[in-house]
């Protein structure tokens, strides 16, 4: 099954330091939860793990992460994974296109597009679950991206906070993140899915629709 | 006959005491689980079991490989075509047998099954069956030699020249496409079976939920004869059943994994599965892409029909219809009309989808034949702006035009389908509910009336067309009566809740006079009961019930002759009414069936054959048609999309009514099964192959919740041929009620421009033809 999973958010942040990060998978790995780059191959090519729960459905894929496409004048980047669950159980495929967007000196706008195919047993059990966990991995990763973020700029020595907006579909949401000082040169030892938390989003998922809010 | 009797079976059943064949537990029992495909289409690069050996109780972990050894890796299907028991190089469907973990306890096996690594390479699957047909679509089945494509068979009948021409000249034509979705039986109880090989004896019991036991073993013996399970080494016994609608007909590859299983390892194997797996890779039923066409004169005289089906049969036709017929009975799509012209052409293309096509509680792709040629009548009313009861009025085969030739070649031998559709419009108020409809349309409230009057075609079958694989399609009965005058009669049908223990005890208690309470029935061992070809398609009373009446006309035979010696005199003296002979004219001296009976064992006349027992095996001279007049009527919110059966009416005609409780409750639970597939269930697959609603959880089942207060009710038109003119009822309502809902929601959209909307018809379908209409 295909799932696609657009998102707009603002960081304010330059682009350059933005576009830094992003493009280095090896940085932008510590952000998602419970992934991990096992080998680099050279510039463009990665091998790497996840592994995620959705609902009764434990997946743990090993794959490929390329960079397809890094263009930084344009600030345009397009990088394919593709991973085989461990146990031969399924296999997922992944798409993403990004785009980052100058709107101030000090204010980014980081738009992207992914699509996510999967198949197997996630797609055969978990798949009326794999919207709302994914929008939950999403929300997770932006929070700790912005985290990373403020490090690198403190680490830089300039403070600042972040005020954004993050949407998805119809929805708006304010967030704020306060800089957390931690140390940038080890990455967060612990970065797998909280199972509360994609519980309780769920939860609130299912009774937003019930009630015909959109969640 | 004739009266509401309760089921005997039912005492063991609501006291918990049924024995399914998970209640087997034999000493040293194994549990078989099997590892099964992820994916619909992929090649196997490598199984490793090492894992899985190393958890306590996992004894071994069986490939394709292993089994190919014993040339036991494909097995033919009911239709001869191939299948897989478990591969050696490619699936072909998601959640395809891959390898089977055998351990000492179900816990165990199951972890053993999450522990086998399995290595595939995925590969583009084939799930459209339309695109299945391109010239560039890959070939799935390479391992049959010289296939170059993924067409099955093409089939046809009528006269299509004809019916071109008809066509043609017609004033009016009307035409719809279709799709009757892919469904599942999903019954209560799942597959499964205890194979348990006896190495000293070589014999095989063979415990399993099966609907077809005697046929089942001659399968095993032709698979497995070679390594020395020949027929008579071999016992099928089907315990009680929890529902079987057709979906336990085909042998799946569980049952001969664990039969090898066992066979290799010398102990009792058990294999049951779980909810998902039966949902995902048992035989699925339906999937057919129909054009229907309806020719008539602008007054509306039904001249021709014409339909075109694309039959998706997943990677192997694993159908079980009888062997001549590989769409089943559909050319009973004719219908209750009368016209002489039609023509109809099947083609049936494999994807990677799971191998199927059985008769859910359907006579071999009736309901199939039937939503298109009533939904397609219903078009045509709609064409012509007549009332769609008065279309079916000026069309229907009379009763006086009875037996009569349809023109794809049946006899239908009777029925008085004015008589029906007359009850059900009377009962349900036809004439007012078109009034409110038109008062409510008025006032933007959608209100819908749909009729469905349909023909069954049940109880196959006539030897000179009807056989599985060979074998003729009768069924038989064996009745002994003990001395005391109780009896024991046993089948070769096997039932799966629809209440033979109490129906066969009444037809002999009938024909013998022998009460029903002293009649023990048997079914389901083949070591005792005679043979058969099992219970499916509405075909136990039409055959078995056929035996059962006729073999109690040869002990009645034998009784006069008793009673005749016993009261001295000559048999033509003897008159019968049910429990006894008496002489005519001195109704004083008689014997009843309990005295005769005593004597055959104790002072049976000279020269005649001690004992009380007959068996009979009934071939039928024909088919037995039933048919129904069933009306529906919904609302539908014009905010929400809700659909809501507000009445629903269903006249059937069964010929003769032996239990009519029973027929019933077979008429509501059919009910309830024809509403599923109108208004909820589909097993839908994305193009990866993919099922998207493998559980319970996704894929919708009505429940009593969801049901309408059914109304039912009779007209009686007996079968000439059949012995006690009855004619079958189990599938009539699952064959009748989903084109009466499908043309009731049409018929409240009709006015919007809505000619057709194919099942399961849901709010979400209705909300966006109302957005699309400018209503919401």
């Amino acid at each position: 099954m295909k799932a696609n999973i657009e998102k707009i958010f603002d960081v304010e942040h330059p682009v350059d330091r933005v576009w830094n990060f992003l493009s280095n998978p090896e940085k932008v790995v510590t952000c998602v939860p419970g992934a991990s780059i096992t080998e680099k191959l050279d510039e463009q090519n990665y091998k790497g793990q996840v592994s995620m729960k959705f609902g009764p459905v434990g997946v743990k894929y090993n794959g490929q992460i390329t960079i397809e496409k890094l263009d930084e004048p344009s600030h345009h980047m397009t990088i394919i994974g593709k991973g085989m669950d461990a146990k031969g159980s399924g296999s997922a495929g992944m798409t993403m296109n990004g785009i980052l967007k100058v709107k101030e000196p000090q204010l980014t706008e980081v738009s992207y597009i992914m699509e996510v195919s999967v198949s197997g047993k996630l797609a055969q059990f978990g798949s009326r679950l794999i919207v709302d966990v994914s929008n939950q991995l999403v929300k997770q990763f932006v929070e700790k991206f912005k985290q990373e973020l403020d490090n690198e700029a403190l680490a830089d020595g300039v403070s600042d906070t972040t005020e954004e907006t993050v949407s998805t579909g119809g929805d708006t949401a304010t967030a704020t993140q306060a800089a957390a000082p931690t140390d940038t040169s080890t990455p967060a030892k612990d970065n797998s899915l909280s199972v509360f938390t994609i519980l309780a989003a769920i939860i609130r998922g299912f009774f937003a629709r019930l009630f015909g809010r959109k969640s | 006959m004739g009266h509401s009797m309760k089921r005997k079976e039912d005492a063991r059943f609501v006291a918990g005491k049924g024995n399914y064949t998970d209640d087997v537990k034999l000493p040293g029992m194994l549990y078989m689980d099997i590892v099964r495909s992820p994916f619909a289409y992929a090649k196997i690069l490598n199984i490793n079991a090492e894992n899985a050996l190393k958890i306590p109780g996992v004894l071994a972990v069986v490939t394709g490989k292993d089994l190919e050894k014993y040339n036991l890796h494909w097995m033919p299907t009911l239709m001869s075509d191939t299948q897989m028991v478990l591969p050696t190089d490619t699936v072909l469907y998601q959640a395809q047998e891959v390898a089977a973990v055998i351990a000492t306890s179900r816990y165990a096996a199951r972890d053993g099954k999450e522990a086998v690594e399995v290595e595939y390479e995925p590969m583009q699957a084939l799930i459209d069956p339309f695109k299945a047909l391109n010239q560039d679509a890959p070939v799935l089945r390479t391992d049959k030699e010289g296939k170059t494509g993924n067409h099955i068979w093409h089939w046809e009948v009528g006269d299509k020249e004809e019916t071109e021409k008809v066509f043609a000249n017609a004033e009016v034509v009307v035409k719809e496409q279709m799709h009757i979705p892919r469904i599942h039986v999903a019954s209560i109880e799942t597959c499964g079976c205890v194979a348990d090989y006896n190495k000293v004896e070589n014999h095989l019991t063979m415990y399993m939920t099966t609907q077809a036991p005697h046929a089942i073993r001659t399968v095993i013996a032709l698979v497995a004869g070679h390594v020395g399970l020949t027929e008579e080494k071999v016992r099928v016994i089907s315990p009680d059943i929890g529902g079987g609608f057709g979906g336990k007909v085909p042998v799946y590859p569980g049952y001969v994994i664990a039969i090898a299983a066992s066979f290799l390892i010398g102990k009792p194997v058990k294999w049951i599965e779980d909810r998902s797996e039966n949902l995902q890779a048992d035989s699925f039923a339906r999937d057919y892409h129909i054009t229907a066409e309806m020719a008539s004169t602008k007054d509306g005289k039904i001249l021709g029909t014409r339909f075109k089906i694309l039959a998706d049969h997943g990677y192997t036709d694993a159908a079980a219809n009888p062997s001549k017929f590989p769409t089943g009975l559909f050319s009973i799509g004719t219908g209750s009309y009368d016209y002489n012209t039609a023509y109809m052409e099947a083609d049936a293309v494999y994807t990677n989808k799971p191998p199927g096509g059985v008769a859910y509680r359907c006579s071999f792709r009736v309901t199939e034949a039937v939503h298109a040629v009533e939904r397609i009548t219903d078009r045509l009313a709609l064409e012509l702006g007549k009332d769609p009861a008065e279309l079916r009025f000026q069309n229907f085969i009379k009763k006086e035009q009875f037996p009569w030739k349809s023109p794809t070649g049946w006899e239908y031998d009777s029925g008085d389908y004015e008589a029906g559709l007359k009850k059900a419009m009377e009962v349900i108020g036809y004439d007012e509910l078109r009034k409110e409809q038109a008062e409510k349309r008025a006032k933007g409230e959608f209100m819908g009336i749909g009729i469905s009057t349909f023909t069954e075609i049940v109880g196959a079958g006539p030897s000179k067309d009807f056989d599985i694989l060979g074998i003729k399609m009768f069924d038989s009965a064996e009745i002994r009566v003990h001395p005391t005058g109780k009896a024991i009669a046993r089948f070769g049908t096997k039932s799966q809740g629809q209440g033979h223990e109490t129906t066969y005890a009444q037809i002999i208690a009938e024909e013998l006079g022998i009460p029903a309470e002293n009649i023990q029935v048997e079914e389901g061992d083949t070591d005792t009961a005679p043979y058969g070809l099992g219970t499916y398609a509405s075909r136990s009373t039409p055959t078995a019930g056929a035996a059962a009446a006729m073999a109690a006309r040869k002990l009645r035979d034998k009784a006069k002759k008793i009673a005749a010696y016993l009261l001295e005199v000559s048999e033509d003296d003897l008159e019968w009414e049910p429990g006894k002979f008496f002489v005519k004219g001195a109704p004083e001296k008689s014997k009843t069936i309990q005295e005769i009976v005593f004597a055959a064992y104790t002072n049976h006349p000279q020269g005649m054959e001690a004992g009380f027992e007959a068996t009979h095996y009934y071939d039928p001279p024909n088919l037995t048609f039933p048919s129904g007049a069933y009306i529906c009527v919904v609302d539908i919110d014009n905010e929400t999309a809700q659909i809501t059966i507000r009445r629903f009416v269903a006249i059937d005609d069964c010929g003769h009514i032996i239990n009519p409780m029973i027929v019933q409750g077979q008429v509501h639970g059919g009910l309830t099964q024809g509403m599923a597939p109108a208004m909820y269930e589909e097993l839908i697959y994305d193009e990866e192959g993919n099922i998207l609603n493998g559980t319970f959880m996704d894929y919708l089942v009505p429940t009593a919740v969801e049901s309408p207060n059914w109304e039912t009710g009779h007209t009686v038109t007996p079968s000439p041929h059949h012995p006690i003119g009855a004619k079958g009822v189990g599938e009539s309502p699952t064959v009748g009620a989903p084109p009466a809902i499908a043309n009731a929601i049409v018929d409240a959209l009709s006015h919007l421009g809505v000619t057709h909307i194919d099942i399961p018809i849901t709010p979400p379908k209705i909300w966006n033809i109302l957005k699309e209409k400018g209503v919401v």
